[in-house]
């Protein structure tokens, strides 16, 4: 009758325990951080808990959903809320758009392409904070889009406050955004168009296709996929956006006419320590993101024949 | 046709599966065990007396002065091997600071064995999140932080800093009545509740700062008084203040840099400073933030309303980035002379004094702050209250493994003869201690050097009617919520009154959740601080 050393040893020794093995630390390592901090969450969600509350997170008692209904009526979660929204379908659309013009110029020869590809793509490599103070510093009042730009355009020097009015500040912040992640969507468009087969593109021709026809009844079908994936990623992205909301508009001014919900929900949790409304918050939020990713991933799911 | 590997995926899919769902099985587990047996109370009752005291006569166990007794101390720490030669405490601090900080640390480490590091953060509020973050951690990964005094509230309450009253018995950092950091500034700063929490490492009363050669120009002067009706000086009410800075404004004066000069810049943004000018006005004109009553927030009271009136009365005719801008905005724009006279820290003068950062050095006065007309037993008066807001002061962590080591480098760094070098020093620590203003002294011609004599006369005036910041629990909330509807007001994105009211609401709901009671005990201990003025007219308000 064999050991328990050598039954152990057998078990191992076999393809699928090795593979649980040797994978059995990462996972529960990143199960561990997924899963305990959510959870956390999750229980402050339920509880009236602060950090001056003189109790320790996990002695604070359930108090139920309170925290839910608040938000409900919470005017400035709601239009926190409202303004992501917008800025969600502001600058996905615009940079899809444009990601998909550029994308389309970059599909032809041109001289100096490698270059010009490089630059482009450079602003994504950016970090948010260089380009939030970057735009910060070009609209302020003595900055160089009123003294050059308007001064070009108008012919006359103007002085604009953009961080004055809300709807200018917004409109900065969605500018920031676009020049930083309009490389993101041409770089996944353009790989995808790059990816069509010439055949097709050349077969329509053949019939008398327009290059518009080419375009929206041969290249963007096939790449839609790709186009989607994108779309999601950038919306997730862009729904999430805080630094440049930080850093022009001091995470959300003036007074909270900027505030986004990560902004708003940066000032619950670790400006106001209101942690537990934050979680509430946060959760909230989670589901209505998981809820709306989940439609939008719904023409991806492949049907088994 | 080919195989679905079906098995290998479902295989792998089972074992993450299985891995998760252990893991969420352990976490839930642990959630329910702490929610085992009856719940705990949320808000933990402290029965300490709120006062905030001059100094008790400390028990002096080591001779010589202040920083004798730090260093001596600490290298007998070091001796007893109560903490290892080489040991690197960690300092949080804030950007601001690194130049009056970094210089003195060798000096330090050579007489005490102990090393400091500083651990720099760009913004204020930056301090504030992460020692709040560890109070909930609890890491001792800082062994001690500069902090507004404002915060001490919650950060006493959170637990994150130490209780000094031990080491200020021991060691004596405040010293002599003569060099002793000024009252009731040196005292209400360091202490919450009765009890010592920090050490002071400055002083931020408020003042004026206005340009001497515009406000004593004869031309201006003359046009002045025929369009006002009175001599053209340094405002002694805020209504004044609006007619200065119009008039200035008006005036299309240009810069060294050829850019606008503008009436004013006072503080009206959004990331915490706007409250400071608001505050200013509300409380000269009798305004009280709660009532000592109920703790009922009085924010928008007739007199917070005519305070933010009058800031969107002046606003059009400041500097844009008195709206859009930082703190710093102000000491930028006022250096590059592109405003006529503004209120602010008294490191403003370093900044405007030294031709490295400034264009209008030897052309500032100084004044105490404007003021407002009140009636009080039928005699009218001008009521003048310059508040003291942030005020830094050092604390030590909780959780740090060398507390008292901690302690001493903060002692040895703010006594009266090493915070003498450090406070001249262009950075955000004022002059914090008596012998510094006192007439004829050495230490006041140094001072001098760098705020210049009539400001040093001002300052010591304005100390004299200073109040205190709002030192309460929430602090840094209340007064974020009322930082965005004043730059909202100031931006004419929301009318005054209606601003107010919902920032009053939203204090309501921040002193419901924190606790009433709790909050208006220590509400209660701040208002003897404030001027003898400003308390006779609360009074005759009837809200004392």
């Amino acid at each position: 009758m064999a050991s328990t050393t050598e039954r152990l040893a057998e078990w191992a020794r076999r393809p699928k325990s090795f593979a649980r093995l040797t994978t059995l630390p990462l996972n529960v390592v990143l199960n561990f951080v997924l899963i305990v901090p959510f959870g956390i969450m999750i229980f402050l969600a339920f509880t009236a808990w602060h950090p001056l509350a003189g109790v320790a997170w996990w002695q604070a008692s359930v108090v139920g959903f309170p925290n839910f209904v608040k938000a409900l009526s919470d005017a400035r979660f709601l239009w926190a809320l409202l303004r992501s929204i917008i800025f969600v379908g502001v600058v996905v659309p615009v940079e899809f758009l444009l990601g998909l013009a550029f994308a389309l110029i970059f599909l032809g020869d041109f001289r100096a392409k490698k270059m010009f590809t490089s630059i482009v793509l450079y602003p994504m490599m950016v970090p948010w904070i260089v380009v939030g103070l970057a735009f910060f510093l070009m609209f302020q009042d003595y900055g160089p889009v009123n003294l050059i730009l308007l001064k070009f355009l108008f012919g006359e020097e103007r002085m604009i406050s953009w961080f004055l009015n809300p709807a200018l500040a917004f409109g900065t912040i969605m500018l920031a955004d676009i020049w930083q992640w309009t490389p993101l969507m041409f770089l996944i468009i353009y790989s995808g168009l790059a990816a069509v087969p010439f055949r097709l593109i050349e077969a329509a021709k053949v019939l008398g296709a327009s290059s518009s026809q080419i375009l929206t009844r041969i290249q963007l079908p096939i790449i839609k996929s790709l186009l989607l994936v994108a779309l999601i990623i950038r919306g997730l992205e862009a729904f999430k956006v805080f630094d440049t909301v930080y850093i022009m508009t001091g995470a959300g001014g003036p007074g909270t006419a900027t505030e986004t919900i990560s902004a708003y929900i940066y000032k619950l949790a670790i400006l106001y320590n209101n942690l537990s409304y934050a979680a509430a918050v946060s959760l909230m939020l989670m589901v209505m993101l998981a809820f709306v990713t989940r439609l939008a991933i719904r023409p991806l799911e492949v049907k088994p024949e | 046709m080919s195989k679905q590997p079906e098995k290998k995926e479902g295989d792998r899919r089972t074992f993450l599966k299985w891995a998760g769902g252990a893991v969420a099985v352990a976490a839930a587990v642990a959630v329910g065990y702490s929610l085992r047996g009856p719940p705990p109370p949320e808000i933990v009752t402290r029965t300490e007396t709120v006062t905030t005291v001059a100094p008790t006569t400390p028990t002096i166990v080591l001779p010589g002065t202040v920083s004798e007794r730090a260093t001596a101390g600490a290298k007998a720490l070091v001796d007893a091997g109560v903490v290892p030669r080489g040991t690197v405490l960690k300092l949080l601090h804030v950007a601001g600071s690194r130049a009056q900080l970094a210089p003195f640390i060798p000096e330090w480490k050579s007489k005490t064995g102990i090393d400091v590091e500083l651990v720099t953060v760009g913004n204020e509020p930056d301090i504030f999140t992460k020692l709040m973050a560890e109070a909930t951690a609890k890491t001792g990964i800082y062994d001690m932080a500069t902090v507004f005094s404002t915060w001490m509230g919650d950060l006493v309450e959170s637990g994150v800093v130490s209780n000094l009253d031990d080491y200020y018995r021991k060691y004596d950092p405040i010293g002599p009545p003569d060099v002793a950091p000024i009252e009731p500034l040196g005292s209400y700063t360091t202490m919450y509740k009765g009890k010592r929490y920090a050490l002071d490492a400055d002083a931020d009363v408020y003042t004026l700062t206005y340009r001497k050669d515009l406000f004593e120009n004869e031309d201006y002067k003359a046009e002045f008084r025929s369009k006002f009706g009175y001599d053209l000086k340094a405002p002694d009410t805020w209504e004044q203040a609006v007619d200065v800075a119009s008039y200035f404004n008006g005036e299309n004066l240009k810069a060294p840099d050829g850019e606008k000069v503008y009436g004013a810049f006072f503080y009206a943004e959004p990331t915490f400073a706007a409250y400071t000018t608001w505050i200013t006005i509300f409380v000269s004109r009798g305004g009280i933030l709660f009532s000592p009553k109920d703790m009922r927030s009085m924010v928008n009271s007739p007199e917070g309303v005519d305070a933010l009136q009058l800031m969107v009365k002046i606003t059009p005719y400041m500097h844009p980035e008195a709206v859009t801008g930082s703190w710093a905005s102000l000491y930028q724009r006022y250096s590059e002379g592109k405003a006529a006279m503004a209120m602010a820290w008294p490191s403003l003068v370093k900044w405007a004094q030294d031709p490295a950062t400034s264009k209008v050095v030897g052309l500032n006065l100084f004044a105490v702050v404007p003021g407002a007309k009140v009636t009080v037993g039928g005699q009218e008066q001008i009521v003048k209250a310059a508040i003291n807001p942030v005020n830094w002061v050092g604390v030590v962590s909780n959780y740090s493994k060398y507390p008292e080591a901690a302690f001493l480098f903060l002692q040895w760094w703010t006594s009266p003869e090493i915070g003498y070098e450090v406070t001249p020093i262009k950075g955000i620590m004022d002059a914090y201690r008596a012998n510094w203003f006192a007439e004829g002294s050495k230490e006041r011609a140094h001072m001098e050097l760098a705020y210049t004599p009539q400001f040093i006369d001002v300052f010591k005036e304005s100390i004299a009617s200073s109040f205190p910041d709002l030192m309460l629990p929430g602090a840094y909330e209340y007064l974020d919520k009322l930082n965005k509807t004043i730059n909202a007001a100031c931006a004419g994105t929301k009318d005054p009154k209606a601003g107010l009211d919902e920032t009053a609401a939203a204090w309501e709901e921040i002193t419901d959740r924190l606790g009433r009671d709790k909050l208006l005990e220590a509400w209660k201990a701040t208002i003897p601080l404030y001027p003898r003025e400003v308390q006779d007219v609360w009074k005759a308000k009837g809200y004392v």
